[in-house]
């Protein structure tokens, strides 16, 4: 579904991806662990395709398309979702206007028609029970005035209503407190389908107790320094990051 | 010679002697009047103010009347006196005066058109207890000079929106209230610009417990020009003003906000909040943003802000990543920037009014 090769990205004049080669498949859910500064956030913004993020060499390709050739509205419409470490505040903007106009404009550049008002409130409605999202946060403008927690449940509202094929999830942990990753934990695995990959990026092991990887792949100084399975969470938990880091070599070569 | 006719003779005398304001008056910096104006300045015409059907319960008088009410002769001609208001007294030829009697609440909303190239004149009194809604439209002529004063008795409520059209002219407005205790006066003026547009609200704010609150929008293209000036006065202790503007400018436009805000000696506890925001959509346009605060009493809260910007990188991100569009998305940031300061509109109709107007500038602008 999604397949990296050999990725350098600048910002700027930085370079920050310096070769980064990654492949997941559908139904798979993939951990990027790193340092601050690996590169991490870099990954998921070229991703979803922000401005200022230029790949100078490699490639992604999703379901086989270039990825990188198309503008960020579109990759949402062909289902990359990127869940976002610190989801912006729009005041003027109710959170269900915003929904609706994101959902419908997706469904318009796929070719499909516009879900009416009552559809989109029936399915949101739906939706945001399941993760607790209250009807007043609904009303509220978007993101403003909601805490932490409140904020990363709507990023996952959202990656439910738009039932995207690959999911990017930056940090989503930050900034909560135990009981709100649970809730949110309990939302992303209720999205886990064999059609879906997931891309969960954290700096944390505490997060992949509850989202359970089938690969972790270790970032710094932007590239894969390190693969394994869930158990090499554990190992940097225990010994932290410079220790694999520091065996960069011996690990790429076993 | 009765008083209001001593009144006009003066004016006439002290406009001509002080003549059109240049740039080089601080109030004028950022609208060149007499440049925009040309060789053929303000002209001595006469524009009129149309009622588009008088609420029952309102009184009404010609100024041109020489025997009007001493309602009328009581208030015509002093809260302002600068220049541009002396003209309007001086060459309206009239206009018209209207009264809410004492403990008059008028449901119906006064609906006044202004019209014509020339100067207009409007007295409005709100006697102690009376409340009104005031919905102000103009025409596109111009060059046109209005001077409207308002003067809102004890527990007198005034609910004022001015929603113009983008002009091809000159046109300027000012509009000097006076407020007894425990008055409110609540405000929308929403502007489109013109060669040169003006708006002058000077309020003062003389009985304690009076308030004000204004706010607006402007969106402007092309070569657009639109200035909204106030002069808030805090003649009293315990009086409250809030000012919201917001102004969207794309093209070559230029968008103006000076706001003063002056708390007199001895006026405790009074308490005033002016924010002043601009996007700019586009290199050349410009804003001016200047508030400013004279404050000569001691235990007093004044907060104001102003900022100038462009759309917000993060949030046009976001709304794509969701699968926004480039262009849905900006449109849907430069609504939402405006969106607060619409909320000041009491009546649902009118603040539909405004956002459809809003809307249409903004297609044409993107």
């Amino acid at each position: 579904m999604l397949e990296i090769k050999n990725l350098h990205v600048c910002v700027g004049d930085k370079p920050i991806l310096k070769g980064l080669t990654l492949s997941i498949q559908p139904g798979q859910v993939h951990a990027i662990m790193g340092p601050n500064g690996s590169g991490k956030s870099t990954l998921s913004y070229v991703l979803a395709g922000r401005a200022g993020y230029d790949i100078t060499e490699g490639a992604i390709a999703y379901n086989g398309e270039d990825l990188a050739a198309m503008p960020p509205e579109q990759r949402a419409a062909k289902g990359v979702f990127l869940a976002m470490q610190y989801p912006v505040e729009i005041p003027g903007v109710t959170t269900m206007t915003f929904l609706k106009t994101a959902l419908n404009a997706q469904r318009r550049t796929r070719g499909e028609s516009d879900l009416d008002a009552i559809g989109v409130l029936k399915l949101v409605r739906a939706k945001a029970k399941e993760l607790n999202v209250s009807e007043e946060m609904l009303k509220r403008a978007l993101n403003v005035g909601f805490s932490g927690g409140e904020k990363k449940r709507l990023e996952i509202l959202q990656m439910s209503l738009f039932e995207p094929k690959l999911a990017i999830l930056d940090e989503t942990d930050s900034g909560l407190d135990i009981d709100a990753l649970k809730l949110v934990a309990e939302g992303v695995n209720a999205l886990r389908s064999p059609e879906r990959a997931m891309l969960v990026i954290t700096h944390y092991q505490r997060l992949l107790d509850y989202i359970v990887p089938d690969r972790i792949h270790v970032l710094a100084g932007g590239r894969i320094v390190a693969e394994g399975g869930k158990e090499l969470a554990l190992e940097l938990e225990a010994k932290g990051y410079e220790h694999i880091v520091g065996q960069d070599s011996i690990k790429r070569s076993a | 010679m009765t008083a209001l006719a001593t009144r006009r003779e003066e004016a006439r005398t002290s406009f001509s002697g002080r003549g059109l304001p240049t740039r080089r008056v601080e109030d004028w910096k950022y609208s060149d009047l007499k440049s925009a104006l040309g060789e053929a300045g303000l002209g001595e015409e006469a524009a009129a103010t149309r009622i588009m059907g008088l609420p029952q319960g309102l009184e009404f008088s010609d100024l041109a009347d020489p025997y009007a009410p001493a309602w009328v002769a009581a208030h015509l001609g002093t809260l302002a006196r600068n220049a541009v208001s002396e003209a309007s007294l001086a060459f309206a030829e009239g206009g018209i005066a209207l009264r809410v009697p004492a403990g008059q609440a008028i449901a119906t909303p006064l609906a006044l058109e202004l019209s014509g190239k020339g100067h207009l004149r409007l007295l409005l009194v709100l006697e102690a207890g009376a409340s009104l809604s005031l919905f102000e439209t103009g025409d596109a002529a111009g060059p046109r000079n209005a001077g409207i004063e308002i003067v809102l008795g004890e527990d007198a409520s005034l609910d004022h929106v001015r929603l113009s059209r983008p002009v091809p002219g000159v046109q300027v407005e000012e509009i000097a209230l006076s407020l007894a205790a425990r008055a409110r006066y609540n405000a929308h003026f929403a502007s489109f610009g013109g060669k040169l547009s003006r708006t002058e609200l000077t309020i003062a704010l003389e009985g304690e417990g009076a308030q004000a609150h204004l706010s607006g929008v402007s969106v402007l293209g092309g070569d657009a020009h639109a200035d909204i000036t106030t002069h808030l006065i805090h003649a009293t202790g315990n009086t409250h003003s809030t000012q919201l503007f917001k102004k969207v400018a794309g093209g070559k436009a230029r968008a103006v906000y000076q706001g003063r805000v002056t708390v007199a000696k001895g006026a405790d506890g009074a308490d005033s909040r002016q924010t002043a925001k601009a996007l700019l959509l586009s290199e050349t346009a410009e804003a001016d943003l200047k508030p400013e605060l004279e404050i000569f009493a001691d235990d007093v809260k004044c907060a104001h802000g102003a900022a100038i910007g462009d759309l917000d990188a993060d949030s046009l991100f976001y709304l794509q990543a969701r699968g926004i569009p480039e262009a849905d998305a900006r449109a849907l940031l430069i609504h939402a920037f405006l969106e607060d300061a619409l909320t000041n509109i009491t009546r649902d109709d009118v603040r539909g009014m405004v956002r459809n107007a809003v809307g249409q500038a903004l297609a044409a602008l993107t």
